[in-house]
């Protein structure tokens, strides 16, 4: 009996796909220029179904992706050719809202959105939004340990997260919780892309909604004018719930796009959010004002409700259709940098724009440094992407040059494999592949995903050689 | 010593320690773990000062052995501090602190010390100098292995560096109101369910505190309110109460909701945290000694048991960090 066989006979028929047609959904995520059609996927019911899934595979010897809503960028859910996708799309529930200890248990596959919905009636919310929450999966969230806008304020994932219910590759339960003792382990899944295990139950933070919130909208002559501003706002004690900034091609499209008033003929403009008690927003908005305008803005609007408020967010929104509606196709980057070096950042990114002759749109997170370049190609024009691949992946290097890192909230996938082997040198890859070792011996969660293999790392040509001696020669590599 | 020759000489006596099957004590003040004396004293306690600071990116990097109080002194002259209010036991380094994960009063509401963690330098049981995470509020390339050492006590590997998230130092008013505990967990938990900035809530002899940050509705509408000062929380963190002839001190970590438990003498972190002072250990799942001395909780699963002991084996293969 081979693995798709045994995986109708212990599910219902209707829950594992394995035509050409039911399949083709499943043979990209978030990142379509990487696709692959899977074995099968398996959509289980409930976590018993799960363990009988992870089972199944185990015995099979069969690769387990593990996959939420699919919208992660990275390719971190990419099929492998053999493989069987896991999606826990049906495992949507909202197990428990506690609105006295302000805590939800979820599945994994509840949608972002749907835990501050259902905790709003309490007056709370889930903070991490993610840009994309409205379809984005909790159970990918904590994988990926997403971000947002207003992670500079309130944290990312691994920050809102109190307990995860794991399987292991054997279908063993592991709990993990903030209360246990020792080696923070729970962290340690955060993030981990799907290689250590399958997230089936997640207790959440949730916290009260802000009293009150306002927008600061201030438009600069110049990117370092700008971005010498933010640096003063944060310096003068004041963290804002969002801080974004956008150039001057992004400012264009999104004012083309939403119409919501932006200065067009502006080098760079910044939006700054500040929320809390009214009494706090009424000081802060008056203070980043007066810092905005002595940082050299020419232009300041503060919102003065909350229809403005939500008005003036619709152009940063939408920048990245906007800017879509400019090119065929465009390609997201997601490197951080130290705020110091914003200016420097984009002008080397202007140069390798010219380099390569593609076009960036430069929308991105001021307050945390994490950039997100569009680089504009063509994927019908020969050569095209794997060009812009190469822009992308100079970016990166760039990032890591000024201090930074290669990817701020969308994760490696297959999409930053090479460029971790810039990032991290072979004895912390070594221990990377260590640690994957320990939860998953069998090495047959999401392989080949996060980590690059040693052996790509040299072929990159970032392994060094000394005296003609390997370093620990007895590692398989080639 | 300069910082190479200072991280070089760690490496070295660590692969020294590999050849002579020599076990190793990390410590560096030694304010909360005694010196075990199967073990040689690895001190990181000279390894001292800020590696690089600047205000603005709300970051700092400092190495191990730095005192809390250095630390924190070279944050203020910036109206800046340590977001997760760290105990000191009198002389505490950053690294001990990391090493034993402690947090403050503040923990529900601005996080734990992992929550502000962003990267480490370490060398791992083979003398390998390594640096994982960065100096980056978002970074999520590669396992998070700084965050996962919080709390190691020094068992895995040797951190000799910390990136830490800094947060504007803020103005803080205490409030105090007379009640019993389980009244005070009740009101505890509905206030952290409200817009009101606070940054401590707890229970100690017979008063209920809390703490607001910036500005605020006034508190006076509330029975019994009193403004007082915030010295409560330094007597809270580190916990450190007179305890009755045979008496000792548990520190249990409940859900904030959880009933009053018998013996508590304090409730701190906005109900999560219980001090119980009693000769028998309580009965409870998160529970830890608590004497002046750290002793390890050691009631993991198996399969949680199985994967630190793995975490042991690549980080430390040879098993010369001793476990505390």
């Amino acid at each position: 009996m081979d693995v798709i066989q045994a995986l109708e006979e212990a599910l219902n028929k209707n829950c594992i796909l394995s035509s050409e047609e039911a399949c083709r959904p499943y043979e990209c995520d978030g990142l379509s220029a990487y696709r692959q059609k899977p074995l099968a996927v398996a959509l289980p019911e409930d976590v018993e179904q799960v363990k009988q899934v992870l089972r199944i595979c185990k015995a099979h010897n069969t690769p387990v992706i593990t996959r939420g809503s699919g919208t992660g960028l990275a390719g971190g859910t990419l099929p492998l050719e053999n493989s069987v996708i896991l999606g826990l799309s049906k495992l949507n529930k909202i197990l428990q809202i506690d609105p006295l200890q302000r805590t939800a248990i979820v599945q994994p596959g509840v949608r972002n959105i749907q835990v501050s919905d259902a905790a709003a009636k309490y007056g709370l919310y889930y903070a991490p939004d993610p840009s994309s929450q409205v379809a984005c999966s909790i159970g990918g969230n904590v994988a990926e340990n997403s971000g947002g806008v207003h992670c500079l304020k309130y944290g990312l994932t691994v920050h809102n997260v109190t307990s995860l219910t794991v399987l292991d590759m054997d279908g063993e339960i592991i709990r993990f919780d903030e209360k246990d003792d020792g080696i923070d382990l729970l962290a340690l899944l955060n993030g981990s892309e799907g290689l250590l295990g399958v997230i089936v139950e997640i207790k959440l933070k949730l916290i009260p909604k802000p009293e009150a919130a306002q927008l600061v909208m201030a438009a600069f002559n110049s990117v370092k004018a700008c971005a010498d501003a933010v640096t003063s706002v944060l310096k003068q004690g004041i963290v804002p719930a969002g801080l974004e900034m956008m150039d001057k091609f992004s400012i264009q499209a999104a004012e083309d796009f939403a119409k919501v008033g932006y200065p067009v003929e502006a080098a760079a403009l910044l939006l700054c959010e500040v929320d809390g008690s009214h009494d706090q927003v009424k000081v802060d908005a008056q203070r980043v004002a007066d810092i905005l305008t002595q940082n050299g803005a020419y232009e300041i609007r503060v919102s003065q409700n909350e229809k403005e408020r939500i008005e003036l967010w619709q152009g940063r929104k939408n920048a990245f259709p906007a800017v879509g509606r400019y090119s065929p196709d465009y390609y997201c980057m997601d490197g951080t940098i130290p705020r110091s070096k914003l200016a420097y950042v984009l002008d080397e990114i202007d140069k390798l724009s010219e380099k390569y002759g593609l076009k960036v749109a430069n929308v991105f997170h001021a307050g945390d440094g994490n950039l997100h370049p569009l680089i504009l190609y063509d994927a019908n024009k020969p050569g095209e992407l794997e060009e812009t691949e190469k822009f992308g992946q100079e970016i990166l290097k760039l990032c890591v040059d000024v201090g930074g890192t290669i990817t701020g909230e969308h994760g490696v996938g297959v999409e930053k494999l090479d460029s971790m082997c810039h990032q991290y040198p072979q004895a912390e890859l070594e221990i990377f592949h260590g640690i994957k070792n320990v939860f998953d011996s069998s090495g047959l969660l999401n392989p080949g995903k996060a980590i690059p293999t040693l052996h790509r790392c040299a072929e990159l040509g970032h392994m060094h050689v000394h005296n003609n001696q390997l370093p620990h020669p007895e590692l398989e590599r080639f | 010593m300069s910082m190479q020759s200072s991280i070089s000489h760690y490496s070295d006596q660590i692969k020294q320690a590999v050849v002579d099957k020599q076990l190793l004590q990390i410590a560096g003040n030694q304010s909360k773990v005694p010196l075990y004396e199967d073990a040689q004293l690895l001190s990181i306690a000279d390894h001292t000062g800020i590696v690089s600071y600047d205000p603005a990116e709300l970051v700092v990097t400092v190495k191990a052995g730095t005192k809390l109080s250095d630390l924190s002194a070279a944050l203020a002259e910036n109206n800046q501090m340590l977001g997760f209010e760290p105990p000191e036991y009198g002389d505490s380094t950053i690294g001990g602190t990391y090493a034993c994960a402690l947090t403050g009063p503040s923990r529900p509401f601005r996080g734990g010390l992992r929550d502000f963690v962003l990267g480490t330098q370490l060398i791992d049981g083979q003398g390998r100098e390594m640096r994982f995470g960065g100096k980056m509020l978002k970074n999520v390339a590669g396992y998070d292995v700084s965050r996962m050492l919080c709390g190691s006590k020094g068992s895995l590997a040797l951190v000799t560096e910390l990136s830490l998230k800094v947060l504007p130092l803020l103005e803080e008013q205490t409030y105090s109101i007379p009640m019993p505990e389980g009244e005070a967990i009740l009101l505890m938990n509905k206030m952290q369910g409200t817009s009101l900035p606070l940054t401590g809530c707890a229970y100690f002899e017979g008063k209920f505190y809390y703490r607001v940050a910036g500005e605020h509705p006034t508190q006076d509408n509330r029975v019994e309110v009193t403004a007082c000062s915030n010295d409560v929380w330094k007597t809270l963190n580190p916990f450190q109460p007179k305890l009755a002839e045979g008496e000792k001190l548990w520190r249990l970590d409940v859900e904030s909701t959880n009933p009053a438990i018998e013996n508590t003498i304090a409730v701190g972190m906005g109900g999560t945290r219980r001090w119980v002072a009693s000769k028998n250990k309580p009965n409870h799942p998160y529970v830890t000694l608590w004497q002046s001395r750290f002793a390890p909780r050691n009631n993991d699963k198996p399969c949680v048991q199985r994967i630190k002991a793995g975490l042991k084996d690549v980080f430390d293969p040879h098993h010369i960090f001793k476990d505390l």
